[in-house]
């Protein structure tokens, strides 16, 4: 009798539906099938301060290069197998499309495996992930990986603009010309509209330093991190350069350039307290309230993300870390580009037929204190469940890389804590929210 | 004209017109849904002119098992045969005793559909969810042929209307399967749909024309000759679609039931639902075309009730 009733279930609920028109709410949360996207590694370099951390004499491709090494190395996977790679980059010029490319060859991908690169902003990171697991959901490719690179001591700046900029469109539209608005205003802007005060700000910060040093201190970071073998110079050359000693040439550069591993993300600093972080001046406005301290810290990394279908996991004995339930992004106005995840949470579980209360971790990161502050409040989230080890305004927000770096941590904080479901989500600059919905399957 | 029987106790799985009297309807029936229990093969007669619309038991027969499916013979006005849930095939006779005239029982798991070949009339076939579909004459004590290569449970197998030795299939593993007696293997796989394939019936008028529902809620129709894509696909079931049965008056015309508890009607050159039929109150599983009677159709479901009407297109 159960076979033929299950017979009949599956006629009415059936697992796949190749040629459906209505919304699919994406993978089931709590139900496996063979059909559902898994995660099978996600790991990430440490992060470091832009200009003066671990990785500021680091391009960024060698960094790209170390974690989709060790995601070859970690699964053992046949890396002719991976069909093709998406990374997030903001900053690099042209995207970053040729140097990724060379990285993934040099780190032991086949030719044949090919590489593209997505930019959305701080999301980039993420949406190369999603990119990769709808490409595998429609069956376009069987095995991809989704990362993430920036470098934004060498990126960061006017080398990202262009030299010539429309006088048109901005004149012509206000939400146009507020994207032109600097991340600080639009901070300053959300702190104003929606009454998130200096002082919740800086306590939100100090509670993000402290959990990141406490987290730090207890390698909770370890597993996830991919040390990376570079280069530090430990004298500004710029300034031996601008001696009028002729003496001072490349060879005193190559002198000063010594090796190093980076195992660390160097962002993370102990002893921050609200009132340390109260003494710092704003930083875009002096009537302001955003301030180094509570605002994400310019940084260098990269992160790496396999993913691949269960059944081809099970058939190749990958290791599986969770599941790719959905995703959302919803735009919002630039001018507050900051409350973009206030939107897209509840949108990413609404889609997921869940409760906002029934996610268990989130990893909304924190591109400032005021807007993370405000997103906690709107939607209601529990702060024991929000960056429990810290987020970008501890470890910094290196842009392309972040939204790659969070599914790393999330998954390993999850899988610490022994708990299912997870959120990362981030705002991005010229008005956006984004949000998706992980499931921890690792035991 | 519309009207009703209730066939109470039992949920309709299967419904056909006697080929040799206008006026007589085999339904066959199980307990619970088909879930378990046993099942019952009713003979119904249904009245028409002054008497139109008043339906009446002849006699019923009762199975150990649910019965799936139903077909009569093509030679013997009084007997035909029944599917059922264990795996049983068996043959009755209406002016006889109430027990099976012949039984057979080879099918590892259930048995969903039986079909009498129109053409040479003398064997029929069986498809079960044992993934085999077996060759049967009543006069053989053991199946003729089977016929293996489905990879998943065989929702029917309907002899062509045009060719003694030709019959499709179609299967849980999505493909529908053209076969020929004279081989063991399918002359033809189609990949007809992205789901299980539970129902086909051929087209009476063109030869090479067959027409599937699947669990993808979908109806299409095919031309044998050219399986790399379909002719048509009719939307508009809500669920899975449970059976096809093309016309055996219009070559056009094609009905179709559901789980979304509708009979509906199309026009399949066109594409286009002329007719939904919305009166049952749960799954819909049977439908047929009164051979003689141009303008009636029966058809059962599993609120107990077999509905005998004349569609509004057809009037």
């Amino acid at each position: 009798m159960t076979s033929r009733l299950s017979q009949i279930a599956s006629h009415l609920v059936p697992e796949s539906m190749n040629h459906h028109h209505h919304h699919s709410p994406g993978a089931k949360i709590g139900v496996k099938s063979d059909d559902d996207v898994m995660i099978c590694c996600a790991v990430r370099t440490p992060i470091t301060r832009g200009f003066k951390g671990g990785f500021k004499d680091t391009v960024p491709e060698d960094l790209l290069a170390e974690v989709l090494i060790a995601v070859r190395e970690r699964t053992k996977i046949d890396p002719s197998l991976v069909e093709d790679i998406c990374v997030g980059n903001v900053l690099q010029p042209s995207g970053g499309a040729t140097t990724s490319r060379m990285a993934a060859l040099y780190a032991g991908y086949p030719v044949e495996t090919s590489l593209y690169m997505v930019n959305r902003q701080c999301a980039s990171g993420l949406q190369a992930v999603v990119n990769i697991a709808n490409a595998i959901e429609t069956g376009q490719i069987e095995i991809g990986i989704g990362a993430g690179v920036e470098s934004m001591t060498m990126g960061y700046g006017s080398s990202a603009m262009a030299a010539q900029s429309s006088e048109k469109i901005p004149r012509g539209s206000q939400d146009a010309a507020d994207c032109q608005l600097s991340m600080g205003m639009t901070s300053e802007n959300v702190a104003r509209d929606f009454g998130i005060d200096r002082k919740a700000q800086d306590e939100f910060a100090a509670l993000s330093f402290q959990r990141a040093a406490l987290a730090q201190k207890e390698g909770r970071f370890k597993d996830e991190i991919v040390p990376v073998r570079t280069f530090f110079k430990t004298t500004n050359s710029k300034d031996a350069k601008n001696s009028k000693d002729s003496s001072s040439n490349k060879e005193d550069d190559e002198d000063h350039k010594k090796p190093v591993t980076i195992s660390q993300d160097d962002g993370i600093r102990d002893g921050v307290t609200f009132e340390s972080l109260s003494k710092i001046r704003p930083a875009f406005a002096s009537d302001g309230s955003t301030t180094a301290g509570n605002a994400s810290q310019i940084s260098d990394g990269a992160a790496a993300v396999l993913l691949m279908r269960r059944r081809t996991a099970k058939r190749l004995g990958m290791p599986i870390v969770g599941k790719y339930i959905t995703s959302v992004v919803r735009g919002v106005s630039p001018r507050v580009m900051g409350i973009g995840p206030a939107v897209a949470i509840p949108a990413v579980c609404k889609k997921a037929a869940i409760e906002v209360k029934d996610v268990d971790l989130f990893e909304l990161n924190e591109a400032f204190a005021s807007q993370t502050v405000y997103t906690i409040k709107t939607c209601g989230l529990d702060t024991n469940k929000v960056n429990v080890n810290g987020g970008a305004l501890a470890i910094g927000h290196p842009l392309g890389c972040t939204g790659a770096r969070q599914i790393a941590t999330l998954m390993n904080e999850l899988k610490r804590r022994k708990e299912r479901i997870g959120v990362v989500t981030m705002c991005m600059a010229t008005g956006m929210g984004a949000a998706a919905i992980f499931e921890n399957e690792q035991v | 004209m519309f009207a009703k029987h209730r066939t109470t106790g039992y949920n309709g799985y299967a419904v056909q017109w006697s080929p040799f009297f206008e006026h007589k309807l085999a339904v066959a029936t199980a307990s619970n849904f088909g879930l378990v229990g046993n099942g019952r093969l009713h003979i119904l007669n249904v009245g028409a002119g002054p008497a139109g619309g008043v339906i009446n038991t002849e006699r019923v027969f009762d199975t150990q098992d649910g019965l799936f499916d139903v077909c009569w013979s093509e030679v013997n006005e009084n007997q035909l045969v029944t599917a059922s849930g264990d795996g049983s095939i068996k043959l009755w006779d209406t002016t006889l005793a109430d027990f099976p005239i012949q039984n057979w029982h080879e099918h590892q798991r259930e048995v969903f559909s039986v079909n009498w070949n129109l053409v040479r009339k003398d064997s029929f076939l069986s498809a079960s969810w044992d993934n085999t579909i077996k060759l049967w004459s009543q006069n053989s004590p053991q199946s003729l042929q089977t016929f293996k290569g489905h990879s998943h449970c065989v929702y029917a197998a309907m002899w062509s209307p045009h060719s003694p030795s030709l019959f499709a299939s179609c299967s849980g593993d999505h493909t529908v399967k053209l076969w020929d007696t004279n081989s063991p293997a399918p002359v033809q796989t189609i990949l007809a749909h992205g789901n299980e394939v539970l129902t086909l019936d051929w087209n009476k008028y063109q030869d090479h024309t067959v027409v599937t529902g699947s669990v993808d809620h979908t109806i299409k129709v095919w031309d044998m000759r050219r399986p790399d894509r379909e002719l048509n696909c009719l939307r508009g079931h809500e669920y899975a679609v449970r059976k096809v049965k093309c016309s055996p008056h219009s070559g056009s015309l094609v009905a179709s039931t559901s789980y979304d508890m509708t009979m509906r009607m199309w026009d399949i050159t066109t594409g286009d639902m002329i007719e939904i039929h919305d009166a049952h109150t749960e799954f819909v599983l049977g439908v047929d075309f009164n051979l003689y009677r141009d303008r009636e159709i029966a058809t059962c479901a599993w609120d107990e009730s077999v509905h005998v009407f004349t569609p509004r297109c057809l009037m």
